[in-house]
């Protein structure tokens, strides 16, 4: 079990407390491609919020990789998260005045990596992307499709645990969504644990399990895969 | 490092228009700093160019009255200094007493070359008036203890007197000989000199023997020994005083018998007040770039608020919060640096025009202004700080930054 989510709550307070996750249990083995879908309101930012490290939880226990995530400094979870998990986002979230190879590399550079070794890497997952005569142009140069792979190329770079999708083809039009899901399909096939937040049903579809979370609940008992 | 470099480069470069206005706001207080700091140094050295040139371990004494009554005189009784006090002096054995001398001036006295004749008297000196009269020896020599011991009949005279009395073959008058007071004097040396080169100069034994007796002097001058700072300087007058005290025979409390000027408390308290000068100028200019500071602590305030989003992504991929403390105040302490120095030349290259402008006009503060290899550093130094604090409470913002932030759509 690479995730292992056990009763976590969590509750926004204010003047009236929210709570946006109840009770959550959760398993993703490895190897996985997860679809955690929901209404907007959900909690499932939230639940991915907490999958990703970016945000803590009240009560319950969650084991990423057999590592308990709990009560972590803001130093500890940043390390989590730079070598456990990688990111896609919607808006692709790459940095604009920093080119294709450096936005990709920009992970590394955290962990201290020369800089040579560092372009060495990225150009790899470049190219594995297809991107490598991209390599030194700017996002701003680049197309939806393109961006969203050099994000793919950043969040694999690390060599990650698993790689958290947030509305990956959010921004995307319907072609390009369908290649960037195939991409995600043939990292899976590569043995990559994905897991993606996503309120659109066709994304949803192209994974092998869906988790349906609405009101802070998981809808559907999950079944227990051995 | 390098990588760091790279960043701030980007980070900078990405905003010109703001980073180059605040940039001059920096420049302009280093500017006004290093203008502040070359005009107080060139203040400072032209005292000390001017005071090394002279020994500064010396006391004056002229001739008084008493203010006080002792051993039977009345008060208001005047001093009447006399070569033989000199001679006193010498040889008192005073630890504070190196060398006492005096000149004696006979203003009646006429000197005669072969071409014509000066009015002007001759002044009997002691080799140790070369130094404290500021008299530069063009050729030949200045009175030594020789001619003072042997009260010869020599002479300096100035390069102007010279033309005076020898007319156009001035060039090579040292050995020569020219009448004075009815004796034939050798001229051993020929000297130039700021001011008054009208004087012409024999040996003081030779000046009083010629005087006759024990003749009256104006002034004495002692140069003292162990002193180093006010308090053995006031010691070492009070000494002399003493020893004065006793020839003369008056009260050694009494300061108006002989009033006396000590040039090496005078040469502290003009250090003092340089220090004090080299404090103020740092403060007035500390303040004078404390504008341009504040306004690198703004822009790092501006730059943090739009990158918020930027600095999320990067808390989110993995940096800690002292890597964005690092990257934000190396941002500022890169920024005040690099107009910091674009200041530091633009002020020395100032100070240069100043000073070549200035060059010819003697005793112009502006003639000796530079801007040397400490005062760089020192402001280099200045400028890290000053970087440093600037983007200090800016970076401590940054680091607050959620790494949520990232996730959330602009």
């Amino acid at each position: 079990m690479i995730i292992r989510l056990k009763d976590i709550n969590k509750t926004y307070p204010g003047v009236v407390p929210l709570h946006v996750l109840k009770d959550i249990n959760l398993d993703i083995d490895r190897g996985e491609l997860v679809a955690i879908m929901g209404a907007s309101g959900s909690g499932k930012s939230t639940l991915l919020n907490i999958l990703g490290i970016l945000d803590n939880y009240d009560s319950g226990e969650y084991y990423l990789d057999y590592v308990l995530i709990k009560n972590l400094s803001e130093n500890k979870a940043a390390e989590l998260r730079n070598r456990m998990i990688g990111f896609v986002f919607q808006s692709f979230n790459l940095i604009s005045y920093k080119n294709a190879i450096e936005n990709v590399a920009l992970p590394l550079f955290y962990q201290g990596v020369s800089r040579r070794q560092r372009n060495r890497l990225a150009m790899e997952q470049l190219e594995r992307m297809g991107l490598a005569d991209r390599a030194h142009h700017l996002p701003g140069e680049l197309s939806g499709g393109q961006k969203q792979r050099v994000a793919i190329a950043r969040a694999l770079i690390t060599n990650p645990s698993i790689i958290l999708a947030d509305e990956p083809t959010g921004a995307l039009d319907s072609t390009t969504s369908r290649d960037v899901m195939q991409l995600f399909r043939q990292l899976n096939d590569d043995g990559m644990t994905i897991v993606i937040v996503t309120h659109d049903p066709n994304v949803g579809a192209a994974t092998n399990r869906i988790i349906r979370i609405s009101d802070g609940r998981i809808e559907t008992p999950q079944p227990i895969t051995v | 490092m390098f990588d760091l470099i790279n960043e701030i480069g980007q980070a900078m470069r990405n905003n010109k228009l703001r980073t180059g206005l605040t940039g001059f706001a920096v420049a302009w207080g280093i500017f006004m700093l290093i203008i502040l700091l070359g005009l107080s140094h060139g203040l400072v050295s032209g005292f000390e160019k001017q005071s090394g040139k002279r020994d500064n371990n010396r006391i004056a004494v002229w001739q008084g009255s008493t203010s006080m009554p002792y051993k039977g005189y009345n008060k208001n009784r005047k001093i009447t200094l006399k070569a033989s006090t000199v001679e006193a002096l010498n040889e008192s054995g005073n630890k504070y007493i190196r060398k006492a001398s005096a000149s004696k001036n006979i203003s009646a006295a006429t000197v005669t070359g072969p071409e014509d004749y000066i009015a002007s008297g001759v002044t009997g000196v002691t080799p140790e008036t070369r130094r404290n009269q500021w008299v530069e020896m063009v050729k030949g020599r200045f009175i030594n203890d020789a001619d003072i011991e042997a009260r010869s009949k020599v002479m300096v005279i100035s390069r102007k007197t010279a033309k005076t009395l020898f007319g156009p073959d001035s060039a090579n008058v040292v050995g020569k000989r020219v009448k004075s007071l009815d004796l034939s004097w050798k001229i051993v040396g020929v000297y130039s000199r700021e001011w008054d080169e009208d004087e012409v100069f024999v040996p003081f034994s030779t000046a009083v023997a010629l005087s006759g007796g024990d003749p009256q002097i104006w002034s004495i001058d002692v140069i003292v020994d162990n002193v180093s700072d006010e308090a053995s300087a006031d010691e070492a007058e009070n000494a002399l005083r003493t020893e004065l005290a006793q020839i003369h025979k008056f009260d050694p409390e009494d300061c108006s018998a002989t009033p006396m000027w000590n040039r090496f408390k005078n040469y502290l308290q003009n250090k003092t007040a340089n220090k004090i000068l080299d404090y103020a100028v740092w403060i007035i200019g500390i303040f004078t770039m404390l504008s341009g500071i504040v306004g690198v602590s703004n822009i790092m305030f501006v730059s943090v608020r739009e990158r918020v989003h930027e600095i999320g992504i990067r808390r989110a991929i993995g940096a800690k919060r002292r890597n964005i403390l690092t990257q934000i105040m190396l941002e500022s302490v890169a920024i005040t640096t690099i107009f910091g120095y674009i200041g530091i030349v633009m002020g020395t290259i100032a100070m240069q025009v100043l000073t070549v402008i200035f060059k010819n006009s003697e005793n112009n503060p502006l003639a000796d202004a530079s801007v040397d290899i400490s005062i760089a550093v020192k402001v280099t130094i200045v400028l890290i700080i000053a970087g440093a604090l600037a983007g200090l409470i800016p970076a401590l913002k940054a680091t607050k930054v959620k790494p949520v932030e990232a996730l959330r759509d602009e």
